[in-house]
C-alpha cells in the first residue's frame, strides 16, 4: 500500500486547516533552467511556455542555446510538446488562452495565437499600437490588455481578432510598478478591469472612467488578484503582504515577507493558492500565506515557477511539479487524525470489514443514521485523490456502505467512477495533464476532450467522448483536418488521375468514420475548408456534398467561386440573409451581366432569390434594378419601377416624364393596352393639372389629384366649367360626377347651385342621396324640398330625417298610409308632435 | 365519477405558460442593454416600439442604463452619452439613416460608441450598406432576438406589420425563416411537435425550415434534451398560410375585438381613445345597446379624482380588465347583452352595501371594493366603446358592404353587388373597403367579368388616383392573385389559374354558411360562423379538420343537449364536452383540402414508427390524464375574429387547447394598406403578368 494520504499533509491554523502538497510529476532533467527564462503557465493543468529570458546572462556554448527568439512549450510532466522560433519583432508578452492556446504580442502590436501544433493566427492592435509601440500587457483567458508607450490602454476582447477598444486614460507619467487585470467574465460590471500600482496607491481603470482607490500603503511591486477576482494580493516594496477585497473595502490580512526565515533576495512570484491562501516564492524557497497570516514553508532545490489554479497552485521545479492545496472538505472529514464523522467510520468499518474484524459490525450500527452522507462523502473524497489506490479504497468503502441503505440512487457512485478512469488516463506522464476533480468540472469534459485533441491525440479523446457518452464530432472533425493535412498527395508524378483517386479515398475513409462512429452530424464544412485551404479543391466539394447545413456549406462555396450551386445551396436554406450574401458577393465579384444572367438562367430555382435582389435593389441600387428589368424585357416591373419613381419625384416635370415611361412601357406589351392607357389619361390629367394650376396662379394646388378630386377642388373653388370639361375629356361616369358635385356644392354651401344642379337633369342617383347627404351635414331645411323628389313610400321617413314629423305624418295621409302614420306615433320624440301626429290620424278617418 | 371529471377539467385549465416567452424577451433585452457598459442613448425604430411595449417598460429600460430614447429618423442626432444604441429591424432605409448620423458626428468629431442591436437577427444587408458608406467599422451590430410577444394568454405574436407584404408583394421570404426560428424556440420551451400539419405553398417552406432547424438543433443540444417534462404538451402544429384563406381577412370582423380593430384600430394590442372615454365622467348611457346599463349609483366623484388621465393609448389586455375576457370574442349583436348584464351585477353588488349592517359585513364589503371599482371602470369604458362603435356601424356605407359581403359569400345575383360596388365607390367610400370587396368578389365569383373589371379598374384609377395602378396590378399578379378577370386572358402564366380559388365547392364541402335567419340565429351561436354573423371562416374550418373533425360537418355543440356522461372518454359527442380526437393529419378531408390551391404538408417528426406504435396508446391515455395544446400559426397573419373563432374550437372538446402563434394581427384594412404605394412603392415584383 502506498503512503497514507495525510502523508502529506500539513497543519495550518493551529491544526483546524490542512494544506497538502501532492508530488504530480518528477520532472528532473527534462526542464530548462527556469530562472533563465520568461515563463507563461496555462491554467487548469495545462503545459508551461518557456522563452529564453534576455536580460539574464547565460554562459555560451551550452547546448540548447539558439541565436533566435525561440520559444518552448513544455507539458506539466516534463514532455516537450512544442517549439517554434520567433522571428517577428520583440516579444513583449505571451500568455495562455482559454482554450489552451499561446497568445504572443510583439512590441508593434501583432499578436500570434498559436495552437499546440504550432498552428497560429495573426492579428494586430491596430495602428495605434503599431506607431507608439507596445511597452507591457497583461494576457488573461478570454483577452488582454496591451499599455502602449504613451500609458494609455488597450482592451481586446476574445481570441478572434476583435476590434481593440482603448480603455479610459489611467492619468499616469510613469510606467506602473506592477499592474493586474481582471477577467470581464469575474466582475460586477461583465467588462475587464485594470489596476495599476501608481505611486503609492491603486488605480482601477475600466472602458469608462479611472478611479484612484486613494490608497497610501504602496507602491507595490506584485499586483495579483485571485482565481475568483473577489480578493487581491499585493506586496508592497518594503515586503508586507496586504490582502483586500477587490473593491478595497476590507483589508483581509496583512504578513511581512521579511520575516520569513530562509528567505533570500527578491520576492519572485505572489500567487493564489485557490481563492484563500496565497504563495509566495523566493529563489528556492515557497511560503504558504493562509487568509489568518500563519505560513507554511516548501522547501525547494533551485528556482521555482508557480502557476494559480481554481483550486490550488502548481509549483513547478527543476526536480518536481507539485500541487498545493487545500485538503478538501471530504477528503479531510474521513482522514483527519481523529475523525468521528460519518465518512470516517463507514471508512474505519470497511477497513475492518476486509480485515474481517467483528469491529465493523459496530462501526455500521452507529453510523447507521448517516450513512447515505458518509456514503456521498467517500465518493467525493475517491475523486479528490491522486492515487489510483487509495481511489479504489475509498470508492470500496462507499460500495460497501450502499450495501446497507435501502434505497441509493448509483449514478453519482457510477459517475465518479467513470470520472476516475478518465483523470487518471490523462494524469499519465506522457499525455501529462494532472487535473483535479473540481478544475474538470470548472472546464468541462468537452473542454477537456478539445485539449487532448488539440494535442492530436484522437484515439484517447475518441474513447473518452465515448465513455462520458458525449457526442464524438469534435474529436472526428479534429482528426479529420489532421487527416488531410497529412495525406497531401504528392505533388507531382502521380498525376490527375492517381490525385483524384486520393481525394476519393481520403473522403470516403472520413465519411466511413463518421459513419460509424455515428458522428453524422459532424460538420464537413469546416474539413471541406481545410481540405481547401491546402490546396485540394476536389476533396473540399467532396466534403461538402455531406454537409447539411447550407449556412457553412456557402461560404466556402463562394470561396471556391462555385456561384451558381452556392446560390442555389442559400435559396434553398431559406435563409435569406445567406442569400443576400451571396448575391451581394457575387454583384460585387461579377460582370453585371454575368450576374443577371446567372440569376435570370436560375429559373424558378432562383426565383426567391430574384426577388430578394429586387428588395434590396429598389432602395439602394435603383440603377441596376432598371438595368436587370430592362435585360430581362420585364416591361411591367420596369414601367411599375419608373411610376415608384413617379411617387418618389418631387418636380413635376419629372413626374411626367416617369408616368410618360410606364407609359411607354406598357404599351410595348401587347397584353397590357388597358394600362398603357390608364397612364396615358395620368398623363394628360397631370398636363391639364399644370394648365389649372397656371389659371389659378398656383394658389389652388391639383397636380397629382386624382380625377374626381381634381373636378371636386374645381367646384369647390367656382370652376364649374373646368370640372364639366374634365368629366368631358376623361368620360367620368354621370353618377360620379353628381355625387362629387353634390358633395361639393353642400362643402361651400352653394345651395343654389345645387337646386340648379338637381333640375339641371333627371338626377341618375335620385334624389334620395340629395336628402341623405344634406341631412348627414345638417342641413336639414335644404334638405327637404329634396323630398318631394324621390319615392312615394319613401317620404314619410325621409322627411323625418330632416326632422319634419308634419310633413311627414301629411304625406302619410296623402297616401292613407296608416300603418306607417302608427309607426310614427310610436317613435315621436316629443307630446307637441305625438299631438300633431294624432290630429292627422284623426283626421284621416 | 365526479371527481374524476373534476380533476379532467382542472387540468383542461393547465395551458402552456406563454408569459414566459415575454421573461425571455426582456432578459435578452436588458442583457443586450448590460453589453454596452455605462449611460446611453437609445435610438428605436418606431415600428419595434409596439412590440417593446408589450415586453418591457421605459422604467426598465431607464433602470439598465437608457438615458435618452429617440426615433430613428433621418435628420441631426444629438446625443450626451458616449454610447449610442440604435434598436431596429434590419432594413436599408434605417441602416442609411445610422450611417447619416455616424458621417455627421464623425464629421463634427463627436466620440461615440455605436451599438446596432438588430430585431431579429443579423443582417448581412446591413453591414453591407453600412459598408458602402464607409462606417461598419464604427459599429458593433449584435442581434436582438425578439421572437414571439405574448398578446393574450393563448395568443403570440411577431408582431411583424409588413410579414404579409413581404411575402406575397415582394416575395421576401425572410419572414418564413424568423417564423421558423421562433417556432424552435417554442419547441424548445415547451416540447417538441410530434406533428406539423400545414396547408399553403409558404406553410410547406415554413414547415420544411423547421424540420431541418429541429434536426440541427437536434445534433447541437446532444444528450441533454431539456424538454423530457414538457414533452407531449403540444401535439402538433398546424401552419396555415394566409393565402390559403384570403376571403375572411376581406370580410369585416363582427366580434367585438375584430369590430374595434375594424373601425377603430388596434396595433400591438392597444388602442387610441378619446381621453375622455378613458377617464370618467361620462355621459349618462342612453343609446339602444348600452342603453339600459343603469348606470351605477355610487358616486363616481372620487373615482374620477382618483383616475385621472390624460394619455390616450389604451392597452386591451384581459389581465387588467377581466370584463374585455368576457366581451372580446362575442358578436357585437351581443355586446349590448352582457354589458348589461355585468352592469346588473355590479349594481346588486354596490346594493350590498346598504344592507350591510355588521361591522363584518361592511369591512367584507370593503375588501371587496376595489375589484368593484376596477370592474366599474372597465364596464365604463366598454359601455362608452361600444357606443362609439354604435353610430358607426349605422352608416350606409358600412351596411351596405355587409350586404354586399353576405350576398357575395351566398353568390346570391352576383352582377347586382358589383353594381352596388361601383355605387359605393361612386359615393366616395374608402379606397380600402372597396378594394375588398372587389377581390371578395372576384374570389368567390371565381373572377370578375373582364369588360366590368376593366371599367371598375378605370373608375377606380380615376377615383382615387392613378398612383394605385401598381396596387391593382399586384392583386392580380401570382402569387397573391385575388382580383382576377373572368375569362382569364390568354396570356395569363398558367400559375394563376392554378391559384384560383374553389369557394362554390368549399362552400357545401366546409359548411361555410349558416343562414342568418332567426331560426338558424340559434345554430349560428353553435358554430364558428358566429364571428362573421352566419359565415365559418375557412382557415378555421380547415383547423377543424385537424383537430375537431365532428365539428366541420355539424355544430359540435348541438350534441351537447342530451349530456349524458359515460365513463368511457372516447364515447364521442355524449359526455358534455367531447375528448379531443388525437391528431391523425388530414384524414377525411384530403379531398377538399386538394381543391384548395397551395400543397397540403402531414408530417409526423419523430421517428415514424415511435409514432405508430406509441401514439395511440400514450394518445388515449394523455387523453385522460392531461390537456395537450396544438399550435395554430398563421404565416401572414390572423384577424381578431379568427382567434375568437379558435377559442370557440377549444372550448368544445376536452383536453385539448389551442395556441394561436402569427406573424402579426391583421384586418383587411391594415392589408390593404401595407399593400398601398405610399408605403411600398412599387409592389408587383412577380414575373409575367
Amino acid at each position: 500500500m502506498t503512503d497514507h494520504p495525510t502523508t502529506t499533509w500539513q497543519a495550518m491554523q493551529d491544526g483546524n486547516v490542512f494544506y497538502r502538497r501532492q508530488q504530480l510529476y518528477s520532472v528532473s532533467e527534462k526542464l530548462p533552467k527556469l530562472d533563465d527564462h520568461v515563463i507563461a503557465g496555462c491554467r487548469y493543468s495545462g503545459p508551461l511556455a518557456l522563452m529564453r529570458d534576455s536580460s539574464k546572462i547565460i554562459v555560451l556554448g551550452k547546448s540548447n542555446v539558439a541565436s533566435k527568439t525561440q520559444i518552448q512549450i513544455f507539458s506539466p510532466a516534463g514532455r516537450p510538446l512544442l517549439t517554434f522560433s520567433w522571428d517577428n519583432g520583440k516579444i513583449i508578452r505571451f500568455g495562455w488562452t482559454h482554450d489552451e492556446q499561446l497568445a504572443i504580442l510583439n512590441e508593434d502590436g501583432v499578436y500570434r495565437v498559436y495552437d499546440l501544433q504550432g498552428d497560429y493566427q495573426q492579428f494586430s492592435l491596430g495602428s495605434d499600437a503599431a506607431e507608439l509601440g507596445v511597452i507591457d500587457a497583461r494576457i488573461h483567458e478570454s483577452g488582454m490588455v496591451a499599455m502602449l508607450s504613451n500609458l494609455s490602454l488597450l482592451e481586446v476582447k476574445g481570441w478572434e481578432g476583435g476590434q481593440p477598444l482603448t480603455l479610459a486614460s489611467p492619468g499616469i507619467s510613469e510606467p506602473p510598478h506592477a499592474w493586474a487585470v481582471i477577467p470581464p467574465d469575474l466582475n460586477i460590471s461583465r467588462h475587464v478591469e485594470v489596476l495599476l500600482s501608481a505611486e503609492s496607491t491603486i488605480l482601477t481603470v475600466d472602458n469608462l472612467e479611472t478611479i484612484d482607490q486613494r490608497i497610501s500603503r504602496g507602491p507595490f511591486t506584485h499586483v495579483s488578484p485571485s482565481p475568483n477576482g473577489k480578493s487581491l494580493a499585493l506586496l508592497t516594496f518594503e515586503g508586507t503582504l496586504w490582502v483586500v477585497s477587490t473593491d478595497f473595502q476590507r483589508s483581509m490580512a496583512e504578513f511581512e515577507t521579511r520575516n520569513v526565515v530562509g528567505a533570500e533576495g527578491l520576492v519572485q512570484q505572489v500567487e493564489w493558492c485557490g481563492n484563500d491562501a496565497i504563495l509566495v516564492t523566493w529563489d528556492s524557497l515557497a511560503v504558504l500565506v493562509g487568509p489568518f497570516g500563519d505560513t507554511l514553508q516548501y522547501l525547494y532545490s533551485g528556482p521555482t515557477f508557480a502557476v494559480t489554479e481554481p483550486d490550488g497552485v502548481r509549483v513547478i521545479s527543476t526536480e518536481v511539479c507539485d500541487l498545493i492545496q487545500k485538503v478538501p472538505a471530504s477528503t479531510l472529514s474521513i482522514f483527519r487524525p481523529g475523525s468521528t464523522s460519518p465518512a470516517a467510520i463507514l471508512f474505519d468499518a470497511w477497513q475492518s470489514f476486509s480485515l474481517k474484524s467483528p469491529k465493523a459490525d459496530e462501526s455500521m450500527r452507529s453510523v447507521r443514521p448517516d450513512l447515505s452522507t458518509a456514503v456521498d462523502e467517500c465518493i467525493d473524497a475517491a475523486g479528490r485523490e491522486f492515487d489510483p489506490a487509495w481511489q479504489r479504497q475509498l470508492l470500496n468503502a462507499a460500495k460497501f456502505g450502499r450495501g446497507f441503505l435501502d434505497f441509493d440512487n448509483p449514478s453519482d457512485f457510477i459517475n465518479m467512477g467513470q470520472t476516475l478512469k478518465v483523470l487518471n488516463a490523462v494524469r499519465f506522464y506522457e499525455i501529462g495533464i494532472p487535473l483535479t476533480y473540481a478544475q474538470l468540472f470548472y472546464t468541462s469534459p468537452s473542454h477537456l476532450i478539445s485539449r487532448l485533441t488539440t494535442r492530436n491525440l484522437h484515439l484517447l479523446a475518441l474513447r473518452i467522448s465515448t465513455f462520458l457518452k458525449l457526442k464524438p464530432d469534435v474529436v472526428l472533425k479534429h482528426w479529420a483536418s489532421a487527416k488531410i493535412l497529412r495525406s497531401r498527395p504528392s505533388a507531382s508524378g502521380t498525376g490527375d488521375e492517381a490525385e483524384l483517386g486520393g481525394d476519393e479515398e481520403v473522403c470516403k475513409l472520413i465519411v466511413d468514420k463518421f459513419q460509424q462512429l455515428g458522428g453524422a452530424d459532424v460538420n464537413y464544412a469546416e474539413i471541406a475548408k481545410r481540405a481547401w485551404e491546402v490546396g485540394r479543391p476536389g476533396l473540399a466539394t467532396k466534403l461538402l456534398d455531406h454537409e447539411s447545413r447550407a449556412s457553412d456549406q456557402v461560404p466556402l462555396l463562394l470561396t471556391m467561386k462555385e456561384d451558381r450551386l452556392a446560390l442555389e445551396k442559400a435559396v434553398d436554406s431559406g435563409d435569406t440573409d445567406l442569400v443576400y450574401h451571396v448575391l451581394l458577393h457575387l454583384h460585387k465579384r461579377l460582370q453585371l451581366g454575368d450576374f443577371f444572367r446567372l440569376i435570370e438562367d436560375g429559373g424558378a430555382k432562383l426565383a426567391p432569390a430574384s426577388k430578394l435582389l429586387q428588395v434590396y435593389a429598389r432602395e439602394q441600387n435603383r440603377e441596376m434594378l432598371r438595368d436587370f428589368y430592362y435585360s430581362d424585357d420585364r416591361r411591367v416591373e420596369s414601367a411599375v419601377l419608373s411610376l415608384d419613381e413617379a411617387t418618389r419625384a418631387s418636380d413635376p416635370a419629372s413626374v411626367l416624364t416617369s408616368v410618360k415611361a410606364a407609359q411607354k412601357f406598357f404599351s410595348e406589351d401587347k397584353d397590357r393596352t388597358f394600362e398603357a392607357k390608364m397612364m396615358d389619361e395620368s398623363h394628360r390629367l397631370l398636363t391639364y393639372q399644370q394648365v389649372l394650376e397656371k389659371e389659378t396662379d398656383g394658389k389652388v394646388p391639383f397636380f397629382g389629384l386624382s380625377i374626381i378630386e381634381t373636378i371636386r377642388t374645381c367646384l369647390l373653388n367656382g370652376m364649374g366649367k373646368r370640372a364639366d370639361k374634365i368629366k368631358g375629356d376623361f368620360k367620368v361616369p354621370d353618377k360620379r360626377f353628381w355625387y362629387v358635385k353634390l358633395h361639393a356644392l353642400t362643402a361651400i354651401r352653394d345651395f343654389e347651385g345645387l337646386d340648379a344642379f338637381a333640375k339641371s337633369k333627371r338626377s341618375p342617383i335620385g334624389y334620395e342621396a340629395f336628402v341623405r347627404h344634406l341631412v348627414e351635414n345638417g342641413h336639414n331645411k335644404e334638405a327637404i324640398p329634396y323630398v318631394a323628389k324621390c319615392d312615394s313610400p319613401r317620404r314619410a321617413d325621409l322627411y323625418v330625417e330632416c326632422g319634419e314629423w308634419r310633413l311627414a305624418g301629411k304625406e302619410c295621409k296623402d297616401r292613407n298610409d296608416k300603418t306607417k302614420l302608427d309607426e310614427l306615433r310610436k317613435k315621436c320624440p316629443n307630446t307637441l308632435i305625438q299631438r300633431e301626429l294624432d290630429q292627422i290620424a284623426t283626421s284621416m278617418k | 365519477m365526479s371527481s374524476d371529471d373534476q380533476t379532467n377539467t382542472q387540468q383542461d385549465d393547465s395551458s402552456l405558460d406563454v408569459s414566459i416567452l415575454k421573461d425571455i424577451a426582456k432578459k435578452v433585452l436588458v442583457d443586450a442593454l448590460n453589453s454596452v457598459n455605462g449611460a446611453k442613448t437609445l435610438v428605436l425604430d418606431s415600428s419595434l416600439a409596439g412590440p417593446l411595449g408589450l415586453v418591457t417598460e421605459v422604467a426598465l429600460l431607464k433602470h439598465h442604463g437608457v438615458d435618452k430614447m429617440f426615433w430613428l429618423e433621418s435628420g441631426p442626432l444629438t446625443s450626451t452619452t458616449t454610447n449610442i444604441i440604435y434598436l431596429c429591424r434590419p432594413s436599408i432605409k434605417y441602416a442609411r439613416i445610422i450611417a447619416d448620423h455616424i458621417k455627421k458626428h464623425l464629421k463634427d468629431g463627436k466620440k461615440h460608441l455605436y451599438t446596432l442591436l438588430l430585431v431579429p437577427r443579423k443582417s448581412i444587408m446591413v453591414s453591407r450598406v453600412l459598408e458602402e458608406e464607409s462606417v461598419l467599422g464604427e459599429v458593433t451590430i449584435l442581434p436582438y432576438n425578439l421572437q414571439f410577444i405574448p398578446i393574450a394568454d393563448d395568443v403570440i405574436s411577431l408582431e411583424c406589420d409588413g410579414a404579409f407584404k413581404q411575402l406575397w408583394a415582394d416575395g421576401d421570404e425572410s419572414i418564413i425563416y424568423d417564423s421558423a426560428q421562433a417556432l424552435d424556440t417554442i419547441q424548445r420551451t415547451y416540447g417538441q411537435f410530434p406533428r406539423i400539419i400545414g396547408k399553403g405553398d409558404y406553410a410547406a417552406g415554413l414547415q420544411r425550415l423547421a424540420t431541418l432547424l429541429q434536426r440541427q438543433a437536434a445534433s447541437a443540444a446532444a444528450p441533454d434534451a431539456g424538454g423530457v417534462s414538457t414533452q407531449g404538451n403540444i401535439d402538433s402544429l398546424i401552419v396555415l398560410d394566409r393565402r390559403v384563406d384570403m376571403i375572411t381577412p376581406l370580410l369585416t370582423q363582427l366580434t367585438y375585438e375584430g369590430l374595434i380593430d375594424e373601425l377603430v384600430g388596434i396595433k400591438n394590442s392597444h388602442v387610441e381613445l378619446p381621453a375622455s372615454l378613458l377617464s370618467p365622467p361620462n355621459p349618462p348611457a342612453a343609446s339602444n345597446v348600452a342603453g339600459p346599463s343603469t348606470s351605477p349609483p355610487a358616486n363616481p366623484t372620487p373615482l374620477a379624482g382618483l383616475k385621472k388621465e390624460t394619455k390616450k393609448k389604451h392597452h386591451l389586455a384581459t389581465s387588467t380588465d377581466p370584463l374585455y375576457a368576457e366581451l372580446r370574442d362575442l358578436n357585437f349583436g351581443n355586446v349590448g347583452k352582457s354589458l348589461n348584464r355585468v352592469a346588473r351585477r355590479l349594481d346588486e353588488n354596490y346594493k350590498t352595501n346598504l344592507q350591510s349592517k355588521t361591522v363584518a359585513q361592511l369591512r367584507e364589503f370593503v375588501g371587496k371594493i376595489g375589484g368593484l371599482q376596477t370592474e366599474h371602470q372597465a364596464l365604463r369604458l366598454h359601455t362608452g366603446l361600444s357606443e362609439m362603435l354604435l353610430p358607426l356601424t349605422r352608416t350606409d356605407a358600412f351596411n351596405r358592404s355587409l350586404e354586399i359581403q353576405q350576398n357575395l359569400l351566398a353568390s346570391y345575383d352576383v352582377p347586382a353587388q358589383i353594381t352596388a360596388i361601383e355605387d359605393l365607390m361612386a359615393q366616395g367610400t374608402d379606397l380600402n373597403t372597396v378594394l375588398r370587396l372587389l377581390c371578395l368578389a372576384s374570389i368567390t365569383g371565381n373572377g370578375i367579368k373582364a369588360k366590368v373589371l376593366e371599367n371598375i379598374k378605370r373608375d377606380l384609377l380615376q377615383t382615387y388616383g392613378y398612383n394605385y395602378l401598381p396596387l391593382l396590378l399586384f392583386l392580380s399578379a401570382p402569387p397573391l392573385a385575388i382580383l382576377l378577370p373572368n375569362p382569364l386572358p390568354s396570356f395569363t402564366p398558367a400559375v394563376v389559374s392554378s391559384l384560383k380559388y374553389p369557394f362554390s365547392g368549399l362552400r357545401k364541402s366546409l359548411r361555410l354558411l349558416i343562414d342568418d335567419t332567426p331560426e338558424a340565429l340559434d345554430e349560428v351561436e353553435n358554430d364558428i360562423s358566429f364571428v362573421y354573423s352566419g359565415y365559418a371562416p375557412i382557415s378555421i374550418r380547415l383547423v377543424q379538420c385537424v383537430a375537431q373533425k365532428g365539428g366541420v360537418l355539424s355544430n359540435p355543440a348541438e350534441k351537447e343537449k342530451p349530456a349524458n356522461q359515460t365513463n368511457d372518454g372516447q364515447g364521442k359527442g355524449l359526455s358534455g364536452k367531447v375528448q379531443a380526437h388525437p391528431i391523425v393529419g388530414w384524414k377525411g378531408f384530403e379531398d377538399v383540402l386538394v381543391t384548395i390551391p397551395g400543397e397540403a404538408v402531414d408530417i409526423a417528426l419523430r421517428g415514424s414508427g415511435e409514432s405508430s406504435t406509441i401514439s395511440p396508446i400514450s394518445s388515449l391515455l394523455r387523453g385522460r390524464e392531461q390537456a395537450t395544446t396544438t399550435v395554430v400559426f398563421f404565416l401572414g397573419g390572423c384577424t381578431y375574429t379568427e382567434i375568437a373563432a379558435l377559442r370557440w374550437v377549444g372550448r368544445q372538446n376536452r383536453g385539448r387547447k389551442f395556441l394561436v402563434a402569427t406573424t402579426g394581427i391583421i384586418s383587411g384594412n391594415s392589408l390593404m394598406e401595407s399593400l398601398k404605394p405610399p408605403t411600398s412603392p412599387a409592389t408587383p415584383a412577380a414575373a409575367g403578368l
